[in-house]
């Protein structure tokens, strides 16, 4: 049975109301920005039954003409009788009240994808057909990787009880993508990892490098290195065609407009996420267990409902008002992305308004890449007659990934 | 063997309606999965509420198969693509 | 730029904002600290202003505040009689006192109250307005305006317009903060704490505002010994406020630690501030009009009708 998982369903017209519904895992991936997670804190079905009655009394704050109700932890599945639990309420729910969002919803997961293959989660899916999106996690070969997604506690690899499941998922979700996150000690691995998950049937690979400050001196050129040698293979060997990967994206690395091009990357804000406490975050990275150094960003809870004074920033934020200049004069600004929470994080104050350039050398070595891949793929194209039929046909990832 | 053939195109307000019918027939569908006649005021509303869904759904392919002619076939069933308005005539 | 120094000469200094004293305690400045102070305002060419406790200060701390040009902002319950006769503002905290007391045509008032008295007490005011030179109104709770505030607020704001029109038609001028600032400004005329003016508090740290200074000690902004050290120093100007650059309620206080408290970030207003400072603005629309049918006013000031009251609400224009 086929199951619907659009690319970036209702794009800018659906509300993301995100229920961390444990911060539990099996895993321990060493990149996860997830530093404070614990087994302790699991939603129960109350706090949830509160948030959803919340957010659902009052329609005139949840405009948005489309709602994905996003799951994770954690790991997401580690709940799924709450799951089941939660979406059978909202559903009825949203029913019940003659809420407009009964006519267009989503129920979205990011797991990572070990107990994908069990009966509740399978029931789950079957249940929901129409309604479900699941994106699996997996990070390339079984050597890149385990060097990050071990579990917790004998740190070993999970690459084998992920990838088991992949063909159920790809035979549930065709057109489902992968989300990879590439830290500075996999760079090395780039191109076997997504070749690899093409091999696997994976036909977009949505990867980004994590925004942290993580990256050492040289990193730039071995990931220059690596996408140009990707870039080759793509070309060369037809994957083009009917493959996509995120680090690829016509629109990049061009000057920005202050005026015309001022719109914030982010949505914090304009998403909202509910924790086990109850509490109301802007986006799941303001979550405390997301956060190295600083406080929690809470802008309500189940009880109190959201303080709209606390959301005005996140809805007023433009690029500029949070860039340093060298952003605002770069030549090859267009595509550089930066998190919110990241931001906030790892700001010399507590505020959302400085936004971190930890990526400034591998974005512009990304759009040295890039460049190299589009003249290169354009040309054979036009040598061949085929640009136009490319241009109809062409496969796009998503380039948002948080 | 399935085939697919382009015959036509809607509009974009077209593609909205039928797309919010087919998107509450499938809610629908599913809350039909999880609600049980005990909860007899909101089970009788739907069950009202999906043939009424049902009736719409029908009506606009006949609406729009009428008004724009589109080729037809015994064994085969129209479709539509959300993304670009098209019009597909399956058979198999 | 920097123009301002605010010298807090001690722990109890009088506010003169919408914060409260954070500390009851006296802790004097010390001399050299003083000293010290005044001299990094003579250095960076800042314009000090004193902000002085109710007792009496000693004589060597009196000569050192007169080598240099300055302000002086006193509490109506100072007891140095002296202090206060040559204060250039004095600040009230209650209705009862500001009733009391022998007022001066020459000098500024500024009075700090709750919105429940003002609402209660406001006609009193008219009679201030008409006896000095300027009164400042500072509503310390403005935070907690709910629908019905903002309407009362707004008949407060219709029924004193009133009184000053009839006083600019009887030839006078009254300066009163919330009606007729805005009728003479064609730009932005906010507190710039942390921009155009910063705090040196008795510890010898700089501060954006005293408030800053009383809700957290720690969060100074660099000390007499080191120099300012500002982060993110770009928040503090209009420039980098998404709201307030769109804004032309010029009168509004753009508090920045209210900025801050509110909303969790010191460049955006709470939806309170911004509808607040516009029933302001729009009543100084309406004032502006009624004085030009007694004459000539100001036509180089154009305030335009609008229509909305938070200018959050129209974000999707910017």
């Amino acid at each position: 049975m086929l199951y619907r998982n659009p690319k970036s369903w209702q794009l800018g017209i659906a509300r993301t109301i995100t229920f961390i519904v444990t911060k539990d895992c099996q895993l321990a991936c060493k990149y996860c920005y997830l530093v404070g997670k614990n087994i302790s804190e699991r939603m129960s079905f109350e706090t949830a039954k509160k948030a959803i009655d919340y957010i659902l009394g009052h329609e005139d704050k949840f405009r948005e003409e489309s709602v994905i109700f996003d799951f994770i932890g954690g790991e997401p599945f580690l709940e799924i009788d709450l799951i089941d639990q939660i979406c059978d309420y909202l559903k009825t729910e949203m029913y019940r009240l003659n809420h407009h969002w009964f006519n267009s919803y989503r129920f979205s997961f990011s797991t990572n994808g070990i107990n994908y293959h069990e009966k509740k989660v399978q029931d789950f899916i079957k249940k929901n057909a129409s309604h479900v999106s699941i994106g699996i996690t997996i990070d390339g070969t079984e050597k890149k990787h385990d060097m990050n997604r071990v579990y917790k506690l004998t740190e070993r690899g999970s690459y084998k009880d992920v990838v088991k499941n992949i063909p159920l998922w790809l035979e549930q979700f065709p057109n489902a993508g992968t989300k990879v996150t590439v830290s500075s000690h996999d760079l090395p691995y780039i191109v076997e990892s997504v070749l690899h998950l093409y091999s696997l049937g994976i036909h977009e690979v949505n990867i980004n490098v994590v925004f942290e400050d993580v990256w050492q001196d040289g990193d730039n050129t071995i990931f220059e290195q690596q996408l140009i040698k990707l870039a080759d293979i793509i070309i060369n060997q037809g994957y083009y065609k009917d493959y996509a990967c995120s680090f690829f994206s016509e629109n990049i690395g061009k000057p920005m407009d202050r005026e015309w091009d001022n719109n914030n990357w982010c949505g914090a804000g304009k998403m909202l996420s509910v924790d086990a406490a109850g509490n109301f975050y802007p986006c799941t990275r303001f979550a405390q267990y997301s956060l190295r150094d600083k406080k929690a960003l809470i802008i309500g809870n189940v009880e109190t409902g959201i303080n709209e004074n606390l959301l005005r920033p996140f809805l007023t934020l433009d690029r500029c008002t949070q860039s340093p200049e060298e952003c605002l004069d770069c030549e090859v600004a267009s595509g550089c992305a930066w998190c919110q929470g990241e931001n906030y994080d790892a700001a010399q104050t507590n505020t959302i308004y400085q936004r971190a350039t930890a990526i400034c050398k591998m974005h512009k070595a990304r759009v040295r890449a890039n460049n190299y891949y589009w003249n290169k793929l354009f040309r054979k194209l036009e040598l061949e007659g085929k640009r136009d039929e490319f241009e109809k046909n062409k496969k796009e990832s998503n380039p948002t990934i948080c | 063997m399935v085939t697919k053939k382009t015959v036509g195109q809607v509009t974009e307000e077209e593609k909205n309606e039928i797309q919010q019918l087919f998107e509450r027939r499938n809610g629908l569908n599913e809350l039909a999965k999880i609600l049980t006649p005990d909860n007899d005021a909101l089970y009788q509303k739907l069950v009202k509420d999906m043939g009424e869904t049902g009736t719409k759904f029908q009506n606009w392919w006949d609406r729009m198969s009428a008004k724009y002619q589109w080729d037809s076939a015994e064994n085969g069933h129209w479709e539509i693509n959300f993304e670009t308005c098209e019009i597909y005539l399956i058979t198999e | 730029m920097l123009e301002y120094l605010i010298i807090q000469l001690d722990d109890t200094s009088t506010s003169y904002c919408h914060y409260k004293i954070g500390k009851k305690e006296r802790r004097l400045i010390p001399l050299e600290m003083l000293k010290a102070g005044i001299k990094f305002g003579m250095l960076e060419n800042l314009m000090i202003q004193f902000v002085y406790p109710d007792y009496k200060l000693p004589d060597d701390y009196a000569e050192a505040i007169e080598t240099i040009d300055h302000s002086k902002i006193v509490s109506s319950l100072c007891e140095n009689e002296v202090l206060k006769a040559e204060a250039d503002v004095i600040i009230f905290h209650e209705w009862t006192e500001l009733s009391l007391a022998q007022l001066d045509e020459k000098k500024s008032y500024v009075l700090r109250t709750a919105k429940a008295d003002l609402f209660d007490r406001y006609l009193f005011l008219k009679d201030v307005i008409s006896k000095v030179m300027r009164l400042n109104i500072v509503i310390t709770d403005v935070e907690t305006f709910t629908e019905q505030d903002f309407e009362k607020y707004k008949q407060i704001l219709h029924t004193l317009s009133e009184h000053i029109e009839k006083e600019y038609a009887a030839g006078k001028a009254p300066q009163f903060n919330i009606l007729t600032d805005r009728m003479m400004l064609d730009k932005m005329n906010n507190c710039n704490a942390g921009a155009s003016n910063i705090t040196l508090a008795p510890n010898g740290k700089f501060y954006v505002c005293p408030a800053f200074y009383y809700e957290n000690e720690e969060d100074s902004i660099g000390d007499l010994e080191h120099g300012l050290d500002i982060k993110n120093p770009q928040l503090y100007k209009l420039e980098f406020a998404p709201i307030c650059r769109h804004c032309d309620a010029y009168q509004c206080k753009r508090c920045i630690w209210l900025n801050r408290k509110t909303t969790l970030e010191v460049n955006t207003p709470s939806h309170e501030q911004c509808v607040v400072a516009h029933l302001e603005r729009n009543a100084s629309r309406e004032l502006s009009d009624n004085i030009r049918k007694h004459g000539t006013f100001m036509l180089e000031i154009d305030i335009k009708g609008i229509d909305y009251l938070d200018p959050f609400d129209k974000r999707e224009e910017w």
